[in-house]
């Protein structure tokens, strides 16, 4: 086994990069800094996947040390399938956005890459905390990072997205805050494992604890109607920037409700069981029509994501294996698939310097390599068979089946909206003659960009053909999430 | 009542420095021609005096003067308090006190004074030594507000000071003298005790009376409605003394209403709840609405601060020995995130004053501007600062005390705070700089930084170490 507290050494290496990067000087030093960090951390995390025993559903690898005994809080860190793949894809994309922001990144580089370090730390964090306090500690940490991002290395409208970002974020957690603090008054801790068990929350309580973590979780998955954030954030932020966002801080409200909100008020679940699948149902249908009219390529990524994470919440709040697992399966997809794409329009934006898709056009021609590349993430992402996103969505929308037919039909047509979209995208960007103002620019992309988009296309092509890598670790912490008494 | 004896006097010792080292001061006025040995001077006693308070703490309460003095937990805790805001404020006063042309001695005798005059306040078992004591530190702060006596508008805030503080003032002593006229004493003791026989809500006297007594100390905390003199007294007076009387003003009258209202008034907690909720809720409100509109630093900060009393009040309402601890964390985390926050606008000069100076700072100076941002998420209660652990114990126990809709309130407005204090963050880090470079600190203000940052950040990442220290009387 691990004798080191590989949980705690994952979350802070970053940050003692960050701290690295901070004190010692030199642009270029950073940018190699943050490298070796981002790939230790990657490394260091290895033997969780080794060691991690598939069959058992509680939380592995746990550290709990006294922290504030006073409140009876605890430092408490663990991990379990659900958690672990996150854990993978923050580490991984991580390492990616040190790689997209390689040369795309020159002004305040230290502190640029300070500030990713910081993120990743938040997001790892987040995945491995095992007590509410902690994470709060996390979920708060990540949206300061991000702000700066924005708003510094953004693009024109930058200022306006990141302080949008930041008070919508700030305004949901505070609610979850005064909801951590009734729980713990009501409870007397904030341990999750033992917050399941109690017996303590009423109904009623539960309602209002719902409705308090729902505004955080809202705000970040993000749901509809409180997405407005989004486009902004996404469309302004650096590359990286945008690639932390749709990878990991859009799956930390998601992570929310399968940690805190079905495990531990599953009476509320089932009395909001309803809206929540319109609003999950509305997020998808909406999402996509609204992604089919926007002409700016990272602002129709942005909504895209809309439309996705409601097929998320949808697999969530079906509340049966498979929808479930679907949903969590699908949280990582999108992590790849997103990502990736974030990075295809920020390798193509350095050389040309506009996100409108009426600039592009025929770009096939003189990039073949990125063309090719960008195919199979927007398959990916229409979700075509034998790759990850069908996977998926199929099991979210026969989740949705088994539980309203209804919920299922309304999928299966954002399905068809997505397709159109990206397909549609595709089409302005890549196919047809070359647009004269993109003649003269070396459109291919360098050895390092195919390095930074080659494990993603790998995840996405493995990941569809051999879905059980991941779901075999969804099993048995789904099942026993289901069995605690959420199922309907 | 006895005359003083040296048993009594020995519990004073902390006090005793600083009054001696003001008479040193004073003593020696003419000869000190560098700022540098005033300061020097006046943290030395600081130092001696916190290590001092640290000293008598015998971990048992003991009396003096006839019962009118006490060293237990929750004064020393305070006096450490009072007497670290002395040094950093001493520290931070460097350049400004060179700049401004202040007398150099004076100053600092008036800081040893009002300090002083706050730890009396801390210790006091009687109303009228209370009174004393807060009367002691706010005549000094008149005099500390409008020390720069060539500035009109400093002349201005510390008249408007002195009038709307004499009022409080008075609205203190007729409360304690409708206290003494329902109850027949001064001191806690007896007050409880009388107001026990009398049963709760026994005289309506009494409503006017615990009234009168929390809104004239709530006055040295600038809660909203008593808030008017904080903006203009903070705004007129060299930065320095704003942070002083921000951070050791609001120490004092919170430790003086804990103990008022958990010892003295403690069977009438539903009245004095009453009254503490009304003022904490408006402080809350007002101080994060009123500093949207804010564009002079000071004055931004003065509304700050009044939120944040309004925070600190939420510990006081639940009325529970636990409640006023949650208090003390909030009063002692604040003192340094205050200070902290002060000291950087103090640092960058006239540059610090306004809004504008702190466009692109961090371009120009990243280091400062990561302090500043690890103030300004104190401020807003972000972890993993002290000022989130600060907010969630009074919340906690707002909560446990029932307060749910307040807490909510309190949440909400923490919202409408971050966007001000982000609103700083956005001009230093997202805007191009207008203004040249700031010259490098000097060594002290540095150092009164640093001390405050390390509070902050070790603060929010053991947010337990503070609480064997925070014990309510």
């Amino acid at each position: 086994m691990i004798d080191y507290p590989v949980l705690t050494v994952t979350t802070f290496l970053p940050l003692v990069g960050a701290a690295a990067i901070l004190l010692v000087g030199g642009e270029r030093l950073a940018r190699w800094i943050a490298l070796a960090t981002t790939l230790a951390t990657l490394a260091v995390s290895t033997p969780l996947y080794w060691h991690f025993d598939k069959g058992s559903s509680a939380l592995q690898f746990v550290e709990s040390r006294d922290w504030i005994p006073a409140w009876n809080i605890g430092y408490g860190m663990g991990v379990d399938g659900i958690s672990l793949p996150f854990i993978f894809l923050a580490a991984l994309l991580s390492v990616l956005c040190v790689g997209a922001s390689w040369t795309a990144i020159q002004s305040r580089v230290r502190e640029f890459y300070a500030a990713l370090l910081v993120a990743e730390t938040a997001m790892i964090g987040l995945f491995v905390a095992s007590n509410l306090f902690l994470f709060f500690v996390f979920w708060e940490l990540i949206v300061i990072p991000i702000f700066l991002l924005i708003g510094v290395w953004g693009g024109p409208g930058r200022v306006y997205a990141a302080v949008k970002f930041l008070l919508f974020t700030l305004a949901g957690s505070v609610l979850m805050l005064v909801g951590i603090i009734s729980i713990h008054h009501i409870c007397g801790t904030l341990d999750f494992k033992e917050l399941a068990l109690t017996t303590s929350l009423q109904p009623e309580h539960q309602a209002w604890l719902f409705a308090a973590f729902l505004a955080a979780f809202a705000v970040k998955v993000p749901m509809f109607p409180v997405h407005t954030w989004l486009p902004n954030a996404h469309t302004e932020a650096p590359t990286a920037g945008s690639v932390i966002l749709a990878g990991i801080l859009l799956k930390m409200g998601a992570y929310g409700f399968l940690r805190i909100s079905l495990p531990i008020l599953p009476d509320a679940v089932q009395r909001f069981l309803m809206p929540m699948l319109v609003v999950s149902v509305v997020a998808i249908v909406y999402g996509a029509y609204v992604t089919l009219v926007q002409k700016d390529m990272k602002r129709l990524i942005a909504f895209s994501s809309v439309s996705h994470m409601g097929f998320v919440t949808l697999g969530i709040f079906t509340l049966n294996q498979r929808g479930v697992e679907g949903a969590i399966l699908q949280m990582i997809n999108h992590g790849i698939i997103s990502a990736a794409l974030f990075l295809c329009v920020g390798m193509i934006y350095e050389r040309t310097h506009t996100r409108e898709i009426k600039d592009y056009g025929g770009v096939g021609k003189p990039a073949p390599v990125y063309s090719t590349l960008l195919a199979l993430f927007c398959l990916a992402a229409a979700g075509f068979p034998g790759l990850n996103s069908f996977v998926g969505e199929f099991l979210i929308i026969g989740g949705a089946f088994e539980a309203e037919a209804w919920l299922g039909a309304m999928a299966i047509w954002g399905v068809a909206l997505g397709t159109t979209y990206v397909v549609w995208l595709y089409y302005r960007v890549v196919m047809g003659e070359t647009n004269p103002g993109l003649k003269g620019l070396r459109l291919e992309l360098n050895a390092r960009e195919v390095a930074t988009l080659a494990p993603l296309a790998l995840l996405a092509l493995s990941l569809g053909l051999h879905p059980e890598s991941v779901l075999s670790y969804l099993r048995a912490p789904v099942a026993q999430l289901l069995a605690a008494g959420v199922t309907p | 009542m006895n005359g003083a004896t040296l048993a009594d006097l020995a519990l004073l010792v902390p006090e005793l420095i600083l009054v001696g080292m003001a008479l040193v001061l004073i003593l020696v006025a003419r000869r000190i021609q560098q700022t540098p040995v005033a300061a020097v001077g006046t943290v030395l006693a600081a130092l001696l005096a916190a290590f001092c308070s640290g000293r008598t703490w015998s971990g048992g309460a003991e009396t003096a003067f006839g019962g009118m003095i006490t060293v237990d937990g929750y004064s020393q805790f305070f006096k450490v308090l009072i007497a670290a805001t002395l040094a950093l404020a001493a520290l931070l006063s460097v350049r400004s006190i060179d700049r401004e042309q202040v007398p150099r001695a004076e100053y600092h005798v008036l800081l040893l004074l009002a300090s002083t005059g706050m730890m009396l306040a801390v210790s006091a078992l009687d109303l009228l030594t209370l009174y004393l004591g807060l009367e002691l530190m706010t005549i000094c702060s008149y005099i500390l507000v409008g020390i720069t006596v060539e500035r009109p508008t400093s002349n201005e805030a510390a008249i408007k000071y002195f009038l709307l503080a004499s009022f409080a003032s008075a609205l203190l002593l007729y409360g304690i003298s409708l206290t003494y006229g329902v109850t027949g004493a001064t001191d806690f003791a007896a007050i409880a005790s009388a107001l026990v026989k009398e049963g709760p809500g026994g005289n309506p006297l009494l409503f006017v009376a615990i009234g009168l007594v929390t809104v004239g100390i709530a006055f040295k905390i600038a809660a909203v409605p008593l808030h008017a003199w904080a903006p203009d007294a903070y705004q007129g007076a060299i930065a320095p003394v704003a942070a002083f009387l921000a951070a050791g003003s609001k120490a004092a009258g919170l430790a003086a209403l804990g103990r008022v209202g958990l010892v003295a008034f403690g069977s009438e907690a539903d009245v004095l709840s009453a009254v503490l909720l009304g003022l904490a809720a408006l402080s809350i409100l007002v101080g994060s609405v009123v500093a949207l509109s804010q564009t002079d630093m000071k004055r931004l900060l003065a509304y700050s601060s009044i939120s944040h009393a309004g925070y600190a009040l939420l510990g006081l309402i639940a009325g529970t020995p636990e409640g006023v601890s949650a208090m003390m964390t909030y009063a002692f985390f604040y003192v340094f995130m205050t200070l902290g926050i002060f000291g950087v606008v103090i640092a960058l000069g006239e540059r610090g004053e306004s809004l504008d100076g702190y466009r692109g700072l961090a371009a120009q100076r990243p280091g400062t501007a990561a302090l500043l941002l690890l103030f300004l998420l104190s401020l807003t209660g972000i972890p993993p600062t002290a000022g989130f652990v600060a907010k969630f114990v009074v919340i906690l126990s707002a909560v446990r005390a029932g307060y749910v809709t307040l807490a909510v309130l309190a949440v909400a407005c923490s919202v409408v705070s971050a966007f001000i204090y982000m609103r700083v963050a956005v001009l230093m880090y997202m805007r191009e700089p207008q203004d040249a470079a700031p010259s490098r600190f000097p060594v002290a203000v540095s150092a009164a930084l640093g001390v405050a940052a390390l509070v902050t950040l070790i603060g929010g990442i053991s947010p337990g170490s503070l609480t064997p220290w925070a014990v309510s009387p």
